[in-house]
């Protein structure tokens, strides 16, 4: 049979059907009402101490969510952007959301209406902080960082996916002397992140945040399943560098077909 | 059902002219409307499970698509989701263009602080629109004339100044501003750079010896520093290209795997909680 990696295959389904059970399994253990530790991520801690920050200088915030619209890591940004509006209304101040695609726009600005009015203040939300700009990237970039000088912003938030545009936003973002936090899991950028932010959430510490935040116990039975199933990985690894090796430096013809019919075959584009 | 969605989908994908076109897209911008307010018009509590429906059936018809081993009957239904995706997001669109126009209008009439970047979007705007229509319009009825016509060589030289216009706009402003934001990032480098290399913390040290390295392994002056150790033979690993090359492609490679497979586990799971309903907070449980 063809191994493609377009579709799935017999690899595949054991993982991830593993992956899902363990998910699920620790959701549903979680809302039993299992406690659930969660370290402590630095940089979602120092978000309301951003936010705090802002209300003391008495200047607004900025929050990006990015440069790509509504997909798995632009859903995540804007639970992430509730949250910090929500923190933003109990102390007054106000937050600017520029926004690069117009579906996440329309998405971005009910979720500050509603975290407004979750607060009890929906006379806060104007509609002109909520901001679309424009869908190409730079002209996205130059309108943020228009945004950064005007407004003398007290605090950036970068989260979401984004491209060559990360250094330019958050460059301004020192220059106007922001407190700066970002996450992303556009592991390119990283770099650029933390050499120009106070505090950088990596990789999958995104995904972690809505949990970290709300302490939900579905988002927290989540988690701790996304971490049996990084362990399940963790373990194929090491089985399939012995394997690989093996099958490397092995003469033995029906050893070699025996591990590339039973293993390598099942994950194309690996070394074999 | 399949060989009927594969004929709708070549019956919609014909392409139109004219009145042609305009009764279709009439009718379609009807129905859209048409569905936009019966969506409304549901009661609250019923519109949570239509949605926690759809979103169910979306996931799973795009599950089994890709679940299904090879090539199958549904992968050939992709292309007419993802049409269906590129008109919503079409939808949203006047929306966006919509706050900007509120937000520049206010800004201009106010006469607010930098009201005259405003009105720069407002002409920045009507023009690459008109100028665009225009151009295309004279195309189409360059089509329709008599090759040599007095009428096609006026035509066509309308078109040419029109596309003259068009290529100012586009290259001559929207492309070179582009390209000047992105030949900031150069110099935003250079700082970025001497702020993460001021030696604050162990792994600080570490960041910038690591990248010194690889700064000297990829300009030749570097490669001069070592050239005096062998080609070949165990001192050769000494040599700086071959230190940098060990770093990019072991250590580096090893990380970027490890986050690269965090993530993906993260978005499995979001995927999963938003496909099964699952998630919580922000928008997500909220009444409707």
């Amino acid at each position: 049979m063809e191994v493609s990696i377009d579709h799935g295959n017999v690899a595949i389904y054991i993982i991830e059907g593993i992956i899902i059970f363990a998910i699920l399994f620790n959701i549903f253990r979680a809302r039993k009402g299992k406690k659930l530790f969660i370290r402590r991520i630095p940089g979602l801690s120092a978000l309301d101490e951003a936010v705090g920050r802002a209300t003391e200088m008495g200047r607004p915030m900025l929050y990006s969510p990015g440069i790509r619209g509504i997909d798995i890591v632009g859903l995540q940004s804007m639970a992430i952007l509730s949250h910090v509006i929500r923190q933003a209304a109990k102390f007054g101040s106000k937050t600017i959301v520029p926004v690069a695609d117009a579906l996440l726009f329309t998405v971005a600005e009910e979720v500050t209406k509603d975290a407004y009015s979750a607060e009890g203040v929906p006379e806060m939300f104007e509609s002109q902080d909520v901001r679309f700009l424009s869908e190409r990237q730079f002209s996205w970039a130059s309108g943020v960082v228009g945004i950064q000088h005007r407004e003398k912003v007290a605090s950036c938030f970068y989260f979401g996916s984004f491209f060559a545009e990360s250094l330019i936003v958050a460059e301004n973002g020192q220059m106007v002397g922001a407190i700066q936090i970002a996450g992303t899991p556009s592991t390119t950028q990283i770099p650029f992140f933390l050499a120009t932010c106070d505090y950088t959430i990596i990789g999958d510490e995104y995904f972690a945040a809505s949990a970290y935040l709300s302490r939900e116990p579905t988002l927290l039975g989540s988690l701790v399943g996304q971490d049996y199933g990084k362990f399940l990985i963790v373990i194929i690894m090491f089985i399939g560098a012995i394997i690989a090796t093996i099958a490397a430096n092995s003469s033995n013809t029906e050893l070699i077909n025996f591990l590339d019919n039973y293993f390598l075959k099942y994950f194309p584009g690996g070394i074999k | 059902m399949i060989n009927l969605l594969s004929t709708l989908q070549s019956w919609f994908a014909i392409p139109r002219k004219g009145w042609e076109l305009t009764i279709y897209l009439s009718i379609s911008i009807a129905i859209c409307i048409l569905i936009l307010y019966l969506i409304m018009c549901i009661p609250p509590r019923f519109r949570k499970a239509i949605i926690i429906m759809l979103t169910f059936i979306g996931g799973l018809y795009f599950s089994i698509e890709y679940l299904i081993p090879k090539e199958n009957a549904l992968t050939r239904g992709m292309p007419v989701l993802s049409d269906i995706l590129m008109i919503i997001s079409c939808f949203a669109l006047f929306l966006g263009i919509g706050n900007l126009f509120r937000i520049h209008g206010r800004s201009v009439i106010r006469k607010a602080e930098g009201w005259y970047n405003g009105a720069a979007f407002f002409v920045a705007f009507f023009s690459i629109i008109i100028i665009g229509l225009l151009k295309d319009w004279r195309m189409t009825s360059l089509a329709k004339l008599e090759p040599g016509s007095a009428k096609y060589i006026a035509v066509e030289q309308a078109g040419k100044i029109n596309a003259d216009i068009y290529s100012i706009l586009f290259n001559g402003f929207l492309a070179s501003l582009d390209a000047t934001m992105f030949s900031l990032i150069a110099f935003y480098i250079v700082s970025a750079a001497y702020r993460a290399f001021r030696i604050r913390s162990s792994e600080a040290v570490l960041m910038m010896v690591a990248a010194t390295i690889i700064m000297l392994a990829l300009v030749p002056v570097g490669a001069r520093i070592t050239n005096w150790l062998p080609e070949t033979g165990f001192l050769s690993i000494f040599r700086v290209e071959n230190i940098g090359y060990w770093i990019i492609t072991w250590p580096n490679m090893a990380v970027q795997r490890a986050i690269g497979f965090g993530i993906a586990v993260g978005s499995l799971a979001t995927g999963l909680r938003i496909w099964l309903s699952l998630e919580r907070g922000s928008f997500f449980d909220r009444q409707l």
